[in-house]
């Protein structure tokens, strides 16, 4: 499959709904990718089963906050430099690119940097969604070193990684982040194809390509729920379930283990269901209605909006919006006991286990009713 | 024309090709009606769409070149990256990417070079351009990449008309500098309206100082729009709701305007229009003015009535409903002829509308009823209902189906709610920042910011004494250390000037 411009926007529309609140909005990075693509022409899509085992693959993206891409543009250039200093680095050239994350934004990067070589992109990603940390990709759950790594900055600046473990290194990017202008470029977790095999979440670009292609055509979340289920259903995340539909009518903050975590009441439209209330930190992470769980990280919760159904990240969701909620169970990669130690409900300050989306379905709304 | 808060006299005329002779044939029937008064008026206030028009229709645009200061980042997203093909040639191919702005943090992204500044002027003057956008990272933040390279150029090219981004927008490069652009290009055809506006206020003999509306339904003198034309792009849809809820007396309320075609939903906060959080495309050009957050429903006065009544709009006769309506001898029918059918409209002839059935009237109606129900709810915020204030020439439509929805108000003089709005606006300012609350403090980073937005509305001339914080955005940042919030601030007060009358000037 080869992304061109149309697929691109598709698949940055889909991106969004994937990165469940977080991710950033992937305006300016499909405004490169397509550049990239004009210019440099289209990127084969490669599904990772036709990868070579001893293909060199390395995961390239954005790390820090993606709001500052509002101000601080990042450039095609750079975000080739940053791929071609990481080779420099290792004294060898990659064979194929793959994504940290669907969600947002870093689903697009790895496409610009590829466009730039002619190299192939893994059709797949290390999340399935988005999530805030490196440790949480399926790459390090697998035991992949993140390190020999290259982060890269606006201006070019270079700084090389060798570090002991993903946590440490997630620390060491972050703060780094901060001083080279909150957001960087990092090339990183080099692995030979058959390891990425092995702990890739796969899939998830074409099925966001597929996901964007309804989510931009025409219709409210309501019409659009028939098609999203149907391609839900025949993915790795299983079925799409309907969660609430109703108006934005609280925002505030408070405190949860040490974090501060926004909270989101929607009140439906629909009289005798109560109110859902989502705890958001960089993403939608869980959902109450009343004092009862009705979906948990790291299984997706999604909102769009009501009349178009495009998808709404956690920066935009504003007091009276009116949104339709949805959910999907988490890629299998995260349902083992080991995976839910790095990405649980209490890896975010939560007091309580995963519970599956499938067990709560008594609690979400039918669609019409 | 309002006395405090009491309408003393309206109009309402076609807009004309001139402009102006429209104005002074409306203002004209407005004196008429309150003869004597006119040396009395202190401020004339006026809602324009003319620059939104001509953005829209690519016409009285300037070629304007654009300088952005944010190298080296951003060089493959140069200024006009995403604009639609025909409005970029409008404003030519003068683009020039140089070092400067800033981080986030306030750390130089760049230094100044000198040389690069001299050949940016070196080229403008070579081509000829007469308008420049100057755009710079962070500028909303940071402004002073922007302040130093207008100088210099304006140094260099005393004839050059400059916007600066920060003047304009909010944070988001490539928006800000958008709406820079427009605004620029618009410069030249800004004083032109400007100038026939106040010929045409001047020639009645009414001297006195006016103001024209901006996006947030706050005021601007008119000395002011002449450098700012892009600030009232979205003001058309912000001076209606507004001009409703005065017309009604109160702060917060449901606005439903029902026109021909369609009608718009709305929520007003505060007096204040709640403000939708998409991006607003002016002509096919992304900006991040914000528009209120309206719901259009497919439902007017000339909307279709099918398949016996199960079904009304989205199609509608629009003005041709006083032609192919039945009630007015036409072939096809509207919501308009259920309504005169079932008794509740004196329009056209009822004579005609007598043989539609009592079940299609019913259906119908039912219709119109779930759509408007349902609209309202979904405007309807929190669990307090608000009131609604029905506006628009379809105010019949609405009035019965919306009755158990709550509180329903009709106001007086609904028709020149717009007018209204503008009317009855204040003077305002906002100030924004990106503010590590763990770091400051919550409490002293509301008290900077606000002290900030209320200086500015101060100097845009509103009166110290009644200026006040009108809204208060806080949106936490994400995947950034120290709690970092983007805090947005909007201070609003009543004009200054007119506490002190000026006398009207003498007609010539």
């Amino acid at each position: 499959m080869q992304v061109n411009a149309d697929a691109l926007v598709d698949l940055s529309a889909g991106a969004v709904l994937l990165a469940t609140g977080g991710g950033g909005d992937p305006y300016v990075a499909q405004l490169n990718a397509l550049r990239a693509v004009r210019e440099q022409g289209p990127v084969q899509l490669l599904p990772a089963a036709d990868l070579e085992d001893d293909a060199l693959v390395a995961a390239i993206g954005g790390s820090g906050a993606p709001v500052v891409e509002l101000e601080l543009l990042p450039s095609v250039e750079n975000i080739q430099q940053a791929l071609t200093a990481f080779e420099d680095h290792l004294g060898r050239q990659v064979d194929a690119l793959v994504s940290f994350e669907v969600g947002g934004a870093n689903s697009l990067i790895p496409i610009i940097a590829a466009a730039g070589r002619n190299l192939p992109v893994v059709d797949g990603d290390g999340m399935g969604r988005a999530l805030p940390e490196a440790q949480m990709m399926t790459y390090a759950l697998a035991g992949v070193s993140p390190t020999p790594a290259v982060a890269c900055d606006y201006a070019g600046n270079l700084v090389t990684f060798a570090t002991s473990d993903t946590a440490t290194y997630e620390r060491h990017v972050r703060a780094l982040s901060t001083k080279m202008g909150g957001l960087i470029t990092t090339v990183e977790h080099p692995m030979s194809g058959a390891q990425l095999k092995r702990c890739i979440v796969p899939d998830t670009l074409s099925f966001s390509i597929e996901l964007g292609r309804v989510l931009r055509g025409p219709g409210d979340a309501q019409q659009k729920f028939a098609p999203l289920s149907a391609l839900f259903r025949r993915s790795i995340y299983g079925s799409l379930r309907h969660i609430q539909t109703g108006k934005v009518v609280d925002r505030s903050s408070r405190t949860v283990g040490g974090f501060d975590v926004g909270t989101v009441l929607i009140e439906p439209f629909a009289a005798d269901w109560g109110p859902v209330r989502i705890e958001v930190k960089n993403e939608y992470l869980v959902a109450w209605r009343g004092e009862r769980l009705v979906a948990c990280v790291p299984d997706l919760i999604m909102l769009v909006d009501f009349e178009t159904a495009a998808p709404i990240n956690a920066e935009r969701l504003r007091y009276g919006q009116r949104v339709t909620m949805f959910g999907a169970g988490c890629p299998r990669h995260y349902r083992t006991p080991e995976a839910l130690k790095v990405v649980g409900p209490r890896c975010f300050g939560f007091d309580f286990d995963h519970v599956p989306l499938a067990d709560l379905t008594h609690l979400h709304q039918p669609l019409d009713g | 024309m309002l006395a405090g808060g009491e309408v003393l006299a309206t109009a309402k005329v076609l807009t004309t090709e001139d402009v102006s002779s429209g104005i002074l044939g409306a203002l004209e029937v407005v004196l008429a009606e309150r003869p004597g008064l006119e040396r009395q008026v202190q401020a004339v206030m006026l809602g324009t769409t003319q620059f939104t028009n001509a953005v829209a229709e690519r016409r009285q645009l300037a070629e304007v070149a654009a300088v952005r200061a944010a190298l080296p980042s951003g060089r493959s997203l140069p200024p006009k990256v995403d604009w639609p093909e025909d409005i970029a040639a409008c404003l030519g191919a003068n683009t020039y990417l140089v070092k400067g702005g800033t981080l986030y943090d306030g750390w130089p992204l760049a230094d100044i070079e000198d040389r690069e500044i001299d050949s940016v002027i070196a080229d403008l003057k070579a081509a000829k351009v007469r308008a420049v956008a100057v755009s710079a990272a962070f500028s909303p933040m940071n402004p002073a990449s922007e302040i130093a390279i207008g100088e210099r150029i304006q140094a260099a090219i005393p004839e050059m008309r400059i916007s600066l981004s920060h003047k304009i927008g909010r944070l988001g490069i490539l928006e800000r500098e958008n709406a820079a652009l427009l605004n620029a290009s618009l410069l030249d055809f800004a004083d032109s309206v400007v100038a026939s506006f106040t010929d045409a206020l001047q020639r009645r003999g009414l001297g006195c100082p006016f103001f024209i509306s901006q996006n947030d339904g706050t005021l601007m003198e008119a000395d002011f729009a002449r450098r700012f034309p892009a600030l009232t792009f979205a003001s058309g849809p912000t001076n209606s709701l507004r001009g409703a809820a005065r017309l009604a007396g109160v702060k917060d309320a449901i606005v439903v305007d029902i026109g021909g075609t369609t009608s718009d939903i709305g929520a007003l906060r505060g007096g204040f229009p709640r403000e939708s959080s998409t991006h607003t495309e002016v002509g096919g050009v992304r900006t991040n003015f914000r528009m209120p957050d309206l719901l259009t429903l497919a439902l007017g006065g000339g909307s279709l009535v099918h398949e016996g009544g199960v079904q009304v709009g989205p199609h509608s006769l629009g003005h041709k409903l006083v032609r192919d309506g039945l009630a007015f001898g036409g072939e096809a029918m509207t919501a308009t002829d259920i309504l005169v059918a079932a008794g509740r409209m004196r329009i056209g002839d009822p004579a005609l509308v007598r043989h539609i059935a009592p079940k299609t009237i019913a259906a119908a109606t039912g219709e119109m009823r779930r759509m408007l129900l349902a609209g309202v709810e979904r405007m309807q915020s929190g669990s307090a209902e608000l009131p609604i204030v029905l506006v628009g020439g379809g105010v019949a439509l609405a009035a019965e189906p919306l009755a158990d929805a709550g509180e329903i108000l009709i106001p007086k003089h609904s028709e020149v709610a717009n007018a209204i709005g503008a009317a009855v606006a204040q003077i305002g300012a906002e100030a924004e920042r990106l503010l590590a609350y763990d770091r400051i403090g919550r409490q002293q980073a509301l008290e900077q910011v606000r002290a900030e937005a209320m200086r500015k509305a101060v100097q845009a001339g509103a009166d110290p004494a009644t200026v006040r914080v009108a809204d208060v955005e806080e949106t936490s940042i994400s995947y950034m250390a120290d709690n970092m919030t983007r805090l947005r601030i909007k201070a609003v007060g009543e004009i200054g000037r007119l506490k002190t009358q000026r006398p009207a000037k003498e007609t010539a």
